[in-house]
């Protein structure tokens, strides 16, 4: 075992891991915090995309000792977080996700578009979210959500539903 | 009734929405139970072998299980009724042999998937391996080798349908064009894989099984069955399931491996299968191959197709419904939405050394339309034509509907060639053959190609009983219920994988209640509090399930108008039950009100009538064989003649699935199975070489869509109701599955035409840069690949 210490979600957590534990299972599993979600453990997918110190990251990619003395956001954190909110509302009035299992990666990844300035087009959009894959959409409502969410965050005119 | 922002018609947001957003959705891997323990498994690494021992850890004891281990297991057995069909039974972990790699030895079970791992690790298993049947077409009869040694050949079954004259159609055709074609094998790849957790509630005296599943009513009947265990000793739970597309409407070893453990240990069991797993073991799909003969007149008509089709269907069926439906589906879709009079086809059905065929988005259709459309662009070619001239010559036209083709399928209605006309105004034909014309600067060639298809939809008993089906999934179920307060629930034996029935089903209820959609649960997916139904598959989800829930819904309906006319001291033929209140001549009373009474108060209810307001009705569409939704996809694509890259520029859907209860939803859905159907064209294969071993084992081999590569796509709607569904429903899942293949197809063949002489045609999936590439050189006189 390990000791750890991080800022998860905003709160201050202090643990001890094994070693070989991944991010996402002491997400997942130590901390009941499942809408990290893992598609294929390999890195490929974006179903389990995270925030670590403010960047995206793969948790399944990581271990949990790697984010000792680190700050780690979910998609059950993001309290009060007006771009997280502008997404969520957007991806639902579009309708942006089916099934729901990659919906939280892509959430997280569209906030860091959005927060980096590379949601001002559709081809930026698509480029951005080449890490991240849905199986259900067909991609064209999310690529118009978070043009939306882009928009209204920008104090733009919203695209009409 | 109501016609609102909530009722059919209205693309009602969806409820299922709010939980996904916030990661609050509940998947199998999401549920903790107390005390749960991990499952790894021991899975073959050979395509074909003979275990001649199997050795565990000494430290194992109660740790590692194989199939001695659990003899209460049954094996896998299916039971069809179609002629001179084999079935091999297959024990869900192996004995004596494993037939494909990833084949299940032995369940670990550790706290931890890692610890499982390890151990399953330790395990040691002697094979003597054995030469592998991969290669379907070439094998089929007798080979060398056996998958199942007491069949004498590796033909699951072989059929020949026919219809018309096709010796007929020889003699008079102006033209003949052969070709071949091959649709190869992938896998659905739902994001969220396959997952079992099982434990046992001794207070119920029952074992519960929550599985990422589209079927756990079936489900349950098969453990039943398998284990031995009376059906109200399990129940099945299929929580929030993250994609299923048809993979995960089958029974699977694992989910009876686990059920069988919990019947065994004090504790919760868990499998989550990784995506390795899933790649080796889940169904795989398509793997179909073609050699195809048409005959037309001088004008392109077509007067008869002769077909052979292999399906390589892997080393097992899959339960209920086994390996032969693939092949059958592909026989008689075949002929397409034409008037084609003379037809021939003999479909094989052929065991392999790979994992087990099952069914995904559209089943044997994209395979059969990619061949007949693919046909009729070369028909057109011979004749000097343009495809869409003759795919409209041939195609039914709507005076002649209702139409059985020479297949065997029975269209209801619709107009066919509009949809052609529809694409291509979606595309802007024109304009694309003017760019064309033009040329690219980059040298890329410019090509636009379509596919129309007709799909059988929410077909009734009728259907199956014809395939020789094990079951018949004929019907769905609701119960639908008012509680005491008003608010209702929906009790629906269907499952919902992503597709939003709890928004859809709500709109129906909303139809004709009249009650707040928000007010009206609809639960699904628990054996437990559903009535029995089939689940979500074959495009028959909103037709089955919606059909049963306006059938209860109208048995509340009357019961409320009964009570609420009482209560207004009216007949009830003077009541009528709206927008959640039941009018008399001479006031009103809602339906809170009544349900106060059929609860709390039944002082108040008329004599003779009942307390409660809780109705069960089934529904099956009035023809069993089948309402069928159509549609043409047309794609307009860049191919670079240096590297044999595609790259979609334009892809356009113009469709008809009868009345939309959420045209959000039904657009979503299309989108969907589109970029599905594109992974089928371009990117997703599962090879596997000479000694069977699988060569796409992570996604960075296999290859999913991604957001970059995907164009937005366009949907043009055509309104036909169907007449034989409440509303005039039709299915419309899978459509958006099967026809991209051959419109992508058609159009790099339309592109590679500029290559001059006879051009280039590419007649496999996917259409990799390595495949385009051969077709070009080729074409050029460069030698092939």
């Amino acid at each position: 075992m390990t000791a750890i210490r991080l800022r998860l979600n905003g709160s201050d957590i202090a643990d001890e891991v094994p070693p070989r534990l991944s991010l996402a299972d002491y997400l997942r599993e130590r901390r009941n915090l499942t809408g990290t979600h893992l598609g294929c453990e390999h890195g490929v997918c974006g179903a389990c995309t995270i925030l670590v110190d403010g960047e995206p990251a793969r948790a399944c990619l990581m271990l949990a000792v790697g984010c000792d003395e680190r700050e780690v956001e979910t998609i059950e954190g993001f309290a009060g977080d007006p771009t997280m909110a502008a997404l969520r509302d957007s991806f639902h009035r579009q309708h942006g996700l089916q099934c729901g299992f990659c919906t939280p990666g892509m959430l997280i990844a569209a906030h860091d578009l959005i927060r980096r300035g590379e949601a001002g087009s559709e081809h930026a959009i698509r480029a951005g979210l080449a890490g991240n894959i849905c199986r259900c959409t067909g991609y064209t409502n999310i690529v118009a959500a978070i043009a939306e969410a882009a928009a209204s965050l920008a104090g733009g005119p919203r695209d009409a539903e | 009734m109501p016609n609102d922002a909530w009722g059919i018609g209205a693309s009602l947001l969806r409820r299922e929405d709010e939980r996904h957003l916030n990661g609050r959705g509940e998947f199998v891997s999401d549920i903790k139970l107390p005390g749960t323990m991990e499952v790894a498994f021991v899975r073959s690494p050979h395509a074909h072998a003979r275990i001649r021992s199997i050795v565990k850890p000494s430290d194992a004891a109660g740790r590692v299980f194989t199939a001695a281990d659990l003899p209460r297991i049954q094996p896998i057995r299916i039971v069809t009724q179609a002629a001179g069909a084999k079935s091999p039974s297959w024990t869900p972990l192996a004995t004596d042999k494993v037939r494909y790699v990833g084949e299940a030895i032995a369940a670990c079970i550790a706290p931890s998937r890692a610890e499982a791992e390890d151990l399953a690790a330790a395990v040691t298993v002697d094979f003597e391996v054995l030469d592998a049947v991969v290669d379907a077409p070439r094998d089929l009869r007798g080979s060398r080798h056996l998958v199942h040694e007491s069949w004498g050949d590796n033909l699951y079954s072989e059929r020949v349908f026919e219809g018309g004259d096709i010796e007929a159609a020889a003699r008079a055709a102006a033209i003949t064009v052969r070709r071949e074609y091959r649709m190869r094998r992938q896998s659905g790849a739902p994001l969220e894989g396959r997952a079992v957790l099982a434990h046992r509630d001794h207070r119920l005296d029952e074992i519960v099984v929550y599985a990422s599943t589209q079927t756990p009513h079936t489900v349950r009947v098969a453990l039943g069955e398998f284990l031995g265990l009376d059906l109200r000793r399990l129940r099945v739970v299929a929580p929030d399931i993250g994609g299923g597309f048809g993979p995960k409407a089958r029974l699977y070893p694992e989910e009876i491996i686990l059920a069988a453990l919990a019947l065994e240990l004090d504790h919760p069991l868990r499998w989550v299968e990784d995506r390795g797993e899933h790649l080796l073991t889940s169904a795989h799909t398509r793997d179909h191959h073609y050699r195809v003969t048409a005959y037309a007149d001088g004008q392109g008509r077509i007067l008869g197709v002769d077909a052979e089709i292999v399906v390589d269907a892997g080393a097992y069926g899959l339960w209920p419904q086994g390996p032969y439906q693939e092949a059958a589906m592909a026989a008689r879709n075949l002929p397409g939405p034409y008037a084609i009079p003379h037809y021939r086809a003999r479909a094989a059905t052929v065991a392999t050394n790979k994992a087990p065929l099952g069914p995904y988005r559209g089943v044997g259709r994209p395979g059969a339309c990619f061949a007949i459309e693919r046909t009729i662009d070369e028909v057109a070619r011979a004749v000097g034509r343009d495809p869409v001239e003759v795919r409209m010559l041939n195609m039914v036209r709507p005076e002649q509907m209702p139409f059985t083709t020479v297949g065997g399928m029975r269209f209801d209605n619709g107009d066919y060639p509009q949809s052609v006309r529809l694409c291509a105004e979606l595309l802007d034909l024109p304009a694309v053959r003017a760019r064309q014309q033009r040329g690219e600067p980059d040298g890329r060639l410019i090509g636009i190609g379509f596919a129309s298809f007709a799909e059988q939809t929410a077909h009734g008993a009728a259907e199956f009983v014809s395939r020789g089906a094990s079951i018949v999934p004929g019907f769905e179920s609701c119960t639908a219920r008012i509680l005491p307060d008003g608010s209702a629930v929906l009790m629906v034996g269907i499952q919902s994988h992503g597709q939003g029935l709890e928004t859809t089903l709500s709109q129906i209820a909303h139809h004709e209640l009249g009650i707040d959609p928000a007010r009206i649960a609809v639960r699904h997916g628990d054996t437990e509090s559903t009535a029995f139904g089939f689940g979500t598959f074959a495009s028959r989800s909103m037709v089955m399930s919606g059909g049963a829930v306006a059938r209860a819904s109208r048995l509340l309906r009357d019961k409320l108008c009964q009570i609420g006319a009482h209560l207004l001291q009216c007949n009830v033929a003077e009541a009528r039950c709206t927008d959640g209140v039941v009018r008399g001549p001479q006031g009103s009373v809602t339906i809170a009100e009544i349900a106060r009474v059929a609860h709390l108060r039944m002082d108040g209810l008329p004599p003779g009538v009942d307390p409660l307001l809780d109705a069960t009705a089934t529904y099956e569409p009035a023809v069993g064989t089948g309402v069928f939704s159509y549609a043409t996809h047309g794609a307009v694509v860049a191919v670079d003649p240096e590297t044999g890259f595609v790259e979609l520029l334009d892809f356009a859907v113009a469709e008809d699935c009868g009345t939309m209860v959420n045209p959000m939803i039904v657009e979503g859905q299309i989108r969907g199975g589109v970029v599905q159907g594109i992974g089928t064209a371009l990117y997703e294969e599962i090879p596997y070489d000479e000694r069977g071993q699988p060569l796409a084992g992570t996604l960075a081999d296999y290859l999913l869509p991604g957001a970059a590569e995907m164009p937005a796509i366009k949907i043009g709607h055509l309104h036909t109701p169907a007449t034989a569904t409440e509303y005039g429903m039709k299915g419309m899942g899978e459509g958006g599955a099967v026809a991209p293949p051959a419109a992508i197809a058609n159009a790099v063949r339309d592109a590679l035409t500029a290559l001059g002489n006879s051009g280039a045609e590419v007649n496999e999936t996917p259409i990799t840069p390595q495949r385009a590439m051969a077709a070009i050189s080729k074409a050029r006189g460069i030698g092939s690949a």
